[in-house]
């Protein structure tokens, strides 16, 4: 049975709309994320940083609250901290990698560019999603912080808690810069992810680069490190004398950085693997 | 071949190479509308890299690949539309069930909902789509990878060794799969392998590669028809070389692989009665006579073998 060409094989089918193609990737890569290490990472990292400060004002807190006032500061700091130094930072590199390796793992690189969206929504959708998991990350350890914080006020009536309004203001405004702050080395660790297509380097490259921020913190020009932004913004969280927690209400200058970092690692990300060859 | 009917995938003096190696030179593929095109070359000799950048996976050196008539390199994901592909080993994610699997690439295409539960049938996996796929066996694995490719209804199917690791059970269904989806469905299918007996049962076409050079292309029948110039004649006599001695025309081109025997390719059966009343007539004894068909096989290993550079 040689069927003849019939005219209509030889209309060209048309291309789903550059939107479309990024919603349907995206809609898959959402799938794909069910029972994923990045997914319950994403749910729990929050929680270590939280539980830090709850251990430490449950019992210690009688001492850390001598001399009164709001707990809230003491807390929050002691928490935000903790989570911005060294672990959200590492966080960051963990959540790009395992992401990413979802592909790798199942060797669907080829099977992903062999389907009808184009290279750009493929690696747009993955990008908005670890983005997005990044936020859900930081909101989730924002929510816990202040539960634990309630709870605090429910099983330790002494501290406080319940006496004093929450510092909400500063906190939506750490919460927003330390977003902001984690994008710088989001996209550093997205690239190298992308181009180096397994677990081990990445991770390899983004735990290296952590610890070394944290080897040359007395550098002048660290702030220009996208690795060591994150603990930039954690550090700007100050308490006044009349114990007021304070932060500044616009970017700092490593933050701008970390944006710029953003953007130039993504721009030449896309354009070194637009062109690759698709060998694995 | 029918010519005259525009091919439904073409590639065009397709050159690949990685790095300074060069791996396809000058492929010329043409796959009838219609067909089950089978691809088939020893391992190496660029099968899965020609698959690869008929897909737009890799970029070609020099050269071009249209399908249904378009440029590949202009038209990818439009093209891509009408494309159902299996790579090598199916990509799975194995923390995902199979009918999830199915359901990721549905999305990516934003076909009907239904349709993953059809293919899923089509491949028969209904019973064990909802377990994960990392428990699944490699023939379920690749017939998911099937259903998988099948999932938007393509025009045409590119199926690079899916018979890798199934059992000869397995690998009869695959057949009948595939000769059912260009009977019933009308899919052209593409499908590479480096064992021919794999393919001469379903294959209306072959492309023969080796070392990136397509060396045969054409129907079945024209396969077998390069066979049948390769037919030896076989005669076993007593003494080989005397007989050649005796009769140096008839014989000129005859080799002797054993004392007692002698091999002449086939020209015709007039030419076969010559030689045998010739051995009689110069008092030669003749114990056998027989012609030998080399089997699709040979043709394909003759085909394949590597040519030593002298």
């Amino acid at each position: 049975m040689e069927a003849a060409l019939t005219p209509d094989f030889l209309t060209l089918p048309a291309a789903p709309a550059p939107l479309t193609q990024l919603r349907r990737t995206l809609s898959a890569d959402a799938l794909k994320l069910r029972r994923t290490a990045a997914l319950r990472l994403t749910l729990l990292s929050g929680l270590f940083p939280v539980l830090i400060a709850f251990l430490i004002f449950f019992f210690k807190g009688d001492i850390i609250m001598k001399a009164g006032g709001s707990p809230w500061p003491r807390f929050i700091m002691a928490a935000w901290q903790t989570a911005g130094t060294l672990l959200l930072p590492l966080f960051v590199v963990l959540l790009t990698s395992l992401v990413v390796n979802v592909e790798t793992k199942a060797t669907a690189w080829k099977h992903l560019y062999a389907q009808p969206v184009g290279r750009g929504a493929v690696f747009g959708s993955k990008l908005l999603l670890i983005l997005a998991l990044n936020a859900v990350a930081l909101l989730l350890f924002v929510a816990l912080l202040l539960g634990a914080g309630f709870l605090l006020a429910a099983v330790r009536p002494k501290l406080g808690f319940q006496l004093h309004a929450v510092p909400l203001t500063p906190v939506l405004w750490m919460l927003g810069r330390t977003y902001v702050a984690t994008l710088g080395l989001l996209a550093v660790q997205y690239i190298v992810s992308l181009l180096w297509r397994s677990f081990v380097v990445p991770v390899g490259v983004g735990m290296g680069a952590v610890v070394a921020t944290i080897a040359l913190l007395s550098w002048e020009h660290i702030d220009k490190i996208p690795y060591a932004a994150p603990l930039g913004t954690s550090a700007s969280l100050k308490m006044t004398k009349a114990g007021v927690l304070e932060t500044a209400h616009e970017l700092a200058k490593h933050e701008w950085y970390s944006l710029g970092w953003f953007a130039g690692a993504l721009l030449l990300g896309y354009l070194v693997l637009y062109r690759r060859n698709v060998t694995n | 071949m029918n010519s005259a009917s525009l091919p439904l995938l073409e590639t065009r003096g397709l050159d690949f190479r990685f790095g300074s190696r060069p791996i396809l030179h000058e492929v010329n593929l043409r796959v009838e509308p219609g067909s089950i095109y089978g691809f088939l070359g020893p391992n190496g000799a660029g099968k899965s890299t020609t698959m690869r950048l008929l897909l737009g996976l890799l970029r070609p050196a020099a050269g071009s690949i249209h399908l249904f008539g378009h440029d590949m390199a202009r038209h990818r994901v439009a093209l891509l539309n009408r494309v159902g592909a299996l790579i090598e080993n199916p990509s799975l994610y194995d923390h995902l069930s199979g009918r999830e699997n199915v359901e990721a690439t549905r999305r990516l295409w934003g076909v009907p909902a239904h349709r993953t539960a059809e293919v899923l049938a089509l491949v028969g996996l209904t019973d064990n789509a909802h377990r994960a796929a990392r428990e699944y066996s490699l023939g379920m694995r690749q017939r998911l990878g099937l259903a998988i490719a099948l999932l938007s209804d393509p025009d045409l199917l590119l199926l690079d060794e899916p018979t890798n690791g199934l059992d000869p059970s397995g690998i009869i269904e695959m057949r009948e799969l595939l000769t059912r989806l260009r009977q019933e469905h009308g899919k052209t299918i593409v499908v590479s392998s480096h064992l021919i007996n794999e393919i001469e049962k379903v294959a209306t076409h072959v492309g023969v590669i080796q070392q990136g050079r397509l060396v045969f292309q054409g129907s079945l029948p024209d396969l077998q028809r390069l066979q049948t110039g390769r037919a030896r004649l076989v005669l076993e006599t007593e003494d080989a070389d005397r007989c050649r001695n005796l009769l140096p025309r008839l014989l000129a081109g005859a080799t002797v692989p054993a004392a007692g025997t002698l091999w002449l390719p086939w020209l015709n059966k007039e030419h076969s009665a010559e030689v045998a009343a010739a051995l009689i007539a110069a008092g030669q004894p003749l114990y056998g006579l027989r012609l030998e068909q080399p089997s699709l096989e040979d043709t394909f290993l003759h085909l394949t073998e590597v040519k030593e550079l002298v």
